[in-house]
């Protein structure tokens, strides 16, 4: 079927058409983004027409991609991502005009991640996801957001670089590109586990999970904010979905291989960035280490090895990323014109904005866990696919790390519900921001309190049958 | 013709010696230039093995490598040069606004 890659060809169109308004204009101009957010929600029902089609699973262009459920949770999940950034940047004069064409340019790098099975698709996409999100991380006008931009530049080459001396291993040692012929193919062994160990490495460095996880604070705390929150949900859901697809499609025959390291490295980064998060006092570093913290419950999804296992990922992923959306609309409201937010500028939040607090009081217990919210149910199926798949040791760590998680994302709501001193300054509301917000917050309550149908999609797109 | 192994060999010392360099080296600039070394000893591992298999993706695969290292070169002295401007010095150890 010639429209299964239509989402994607959406957002290509929609590039060209943002960067023409913007040469047209020669400025800013709010039909940018409007342009963009229109090919956001055109790819997007494309996505769900695509989702009752019959002809699925698709495998296109000599099986370098693969359209099927999976891929199109993906795409819906990067699509929300990308209207979160969006709408939270909406016609802001500080991100400069190229910013809707290039938060479109790295969605598409996103989608194409969901869709890829083979190296160079995989490649392809890893790089139109980073590219533009240097230039956006960079894009502040101020010194921390260069700053941010070359960290994130130097560190995403240098695990690009990784990633592809690992691949290139593995085109030796098997002699396919084609993730589900690799399991197929005689493996030349050592060539092939230094080849694995080191794409693995390079896929979880963009991931951030602990030990490579430095990059992530600086640069979150740099770039500005709808970048951040884009770099929290879009690029988290990417690096995940190429991460599982990898390894379930070309390695489910070896799982002894890759399952133990990913599942240590998944029970380290829960524990130890929940502990990290403790001490920030930035929102957006508070931020940065519950993104890591978040990137290890995702991979305790992986290192299950099991069908509930990807499918718990998808639904925390969602979670995640509502939470998350929720959660940088409110900062973003409350910074105004001052490029972050710290524990002491929600200091009387109450005050100042009741709702805004409620806002973010929702976002922050579903990032901990609290059950009525999304997060609780996230963790429930998580620990549910670690149980399955025997491995108590996963359950353990993220039952521990969700709990030193709920200090630190009890902190901000503390101070917000503490009397200020001085005036009590009213938060303006921009209505971009507030729809982001309300559509996060009933989303992270709404699965909290009835998920069957997010359930049920997820169920149905992750149905890998060669896993147990 | 040179045997396959010592090429890959070559390639890893390469890879070593960019990845080294990206560690060690406080200049961002030889810092980025380490990174793109550690892409070529992967492209040049590419090609050697598509010419050992006769395959023609792994040659593909250097190619796009090369075109991407371009863009992103593109993109890194951009960066690099706008980092510069704000501070007429290039040394990572004082670009450490950010850190805890």
């Amino acid at each position: 079927m010639s429209g299964a890659l239509g989402p994607e060809y959406t957002i290509v169109l929609g590039v060209f058409a943002t960067m023409i308004m913007v040469m047209l204009a020669k400025n800013r101009t709010i039909l940018a983004y409007w342009a963009a957010l229109a090919a956001v929600v055109v790819s997007g029902v494309w996505t769900i027409i695509l989702w009752s089609d019959r002809a699925l699973p698709l495998s296109l262009y000599a099986q370098g991609v693969t359209v099927d459920g999976f891929s199109l949770v993906i795409n819906g999940l990067v699509l929300l991502a990308s209207a979160g950034a969006l709408l939270i940047g909406w016609n802001d004069e500080r991100y400069g005009a190229d910013f809707p064409a290039l938060v479109l340019l790295a969605l598409l790098g996103m989608m194409v991640l969901g869709l890829a099975n083979n190296f160079l698709v995989l490649f392809l996409g890893i790089e139109l996801l980073s590219l533009p999100l240097y230039i956006l991380a960079a894009s502040g006008g101020y010194a921390e957001s260069r700053e941010a931009g070359l960290k994130y530049l130097l560190l995403g080459a240098f695990s690009s670089g990784i990633l592809l001396f690992g691949l290139a291993l593995l085109y030796g040692a098997s002699g396919t590109m084609v993730f589900t012929q690799l399991g197929n193919s005689p493996l030349i062994l050592p060539l092939a586990g230094a080849g694995l160990a080191l794409t693995v490495v390079g896929l979880v460095f963009k991931l951030g999970i602990i030990p490579f996880h430095m990059w992530v604070p600086d640069v979150y705390e740099g770039s500005p904010l709808p970048v951040t929150s884009y770099m929290a949900f879009g690029t988290k859901v990417a690096a995940a979905a190429v991460l599982l697809r990898f390894l379930f499609f070309g390695f489910s025959l070896a799982v002894g291989w890759w399952e133990p390291a990913l599942g240590y490295l998944a029970v380290l980064t829960m524990v130890a960035g929940n502990l990290l998060a403790l001490a920030q006092k930035d929102m957006k570093r508070l931020l940065a280490y519950s993104g890591i913290a978040n990137a290890g419950y995702v991979l305790v999804g992986i290192s299950a090895h099991n069908q509930s296992g990807a499918r718990a990922m998808l639904f925390y992923l969602l979670v995640y990323g509502l939470a998350v959306l929720a959660a940088f609309a409110v900062f973003t409201m409350v910074a105004g014109d001052r490029k972050s937010v710290s524990l002491n500028d929600l200091t009387g939040l109450a005050r100042r904005s009741p709702w805004l607090t409620a806002f973010l009081t929702v976002a922050m217990l579903s990032l901990a866990g609290i059950p009525l919210t999304g997060g609780f149910v996230g963790k429930f199926y998580l620990l549910q696919a670690a149980l399955y798949a025997n491995e108590p040791g996963l359950a353990i760590g993220l039952v521990v790390g969700a709990m030193i998680g709920l200090a630190a994302y009890v902190r901000p709501l503390q101070r917000a519900f503490q009397a200020g001193d001085g005036a009590v300054v009213p938060i303006r509301w921009p209505i971009a921001g507030a729809v982001v917000v309300i559509i996060a917050v009933l989303g992270t309550i709404g699965l909290g309190v009835y998920p069957a149908p997010i359930v049920h999609i997820v169920n149905h797109s992750a149905a890998f049958d060669w896993l147990h | 013709m040179i045997p396959l192994n010592w090429v890959v060999a070559l390639g890893a010392a390469l890879f070593a010696i960019g990845a080294v360099g990206v560690l060690v080296r406080k200049n961002p600039l030889i810092m980025f230039m380490a990174a793109e070394m550690m892409w070529n000893a992967a492209a040049l591992v590419f090609v050697t093995f598509a010419r050992s298999f006769h395959d023609m993706t792994g040659q593909v695969m250097a190619f796009i490598i090369i075109g991407t290292a371009a863009a992103e070169v593109g993109i890194g002295l951009a960066i690099i040069v706008s980092v510069y401007h704000h501070r007429h010095r290039l040394d990572i150890d004082e670009v450490s606004e950010l850190k805890g």
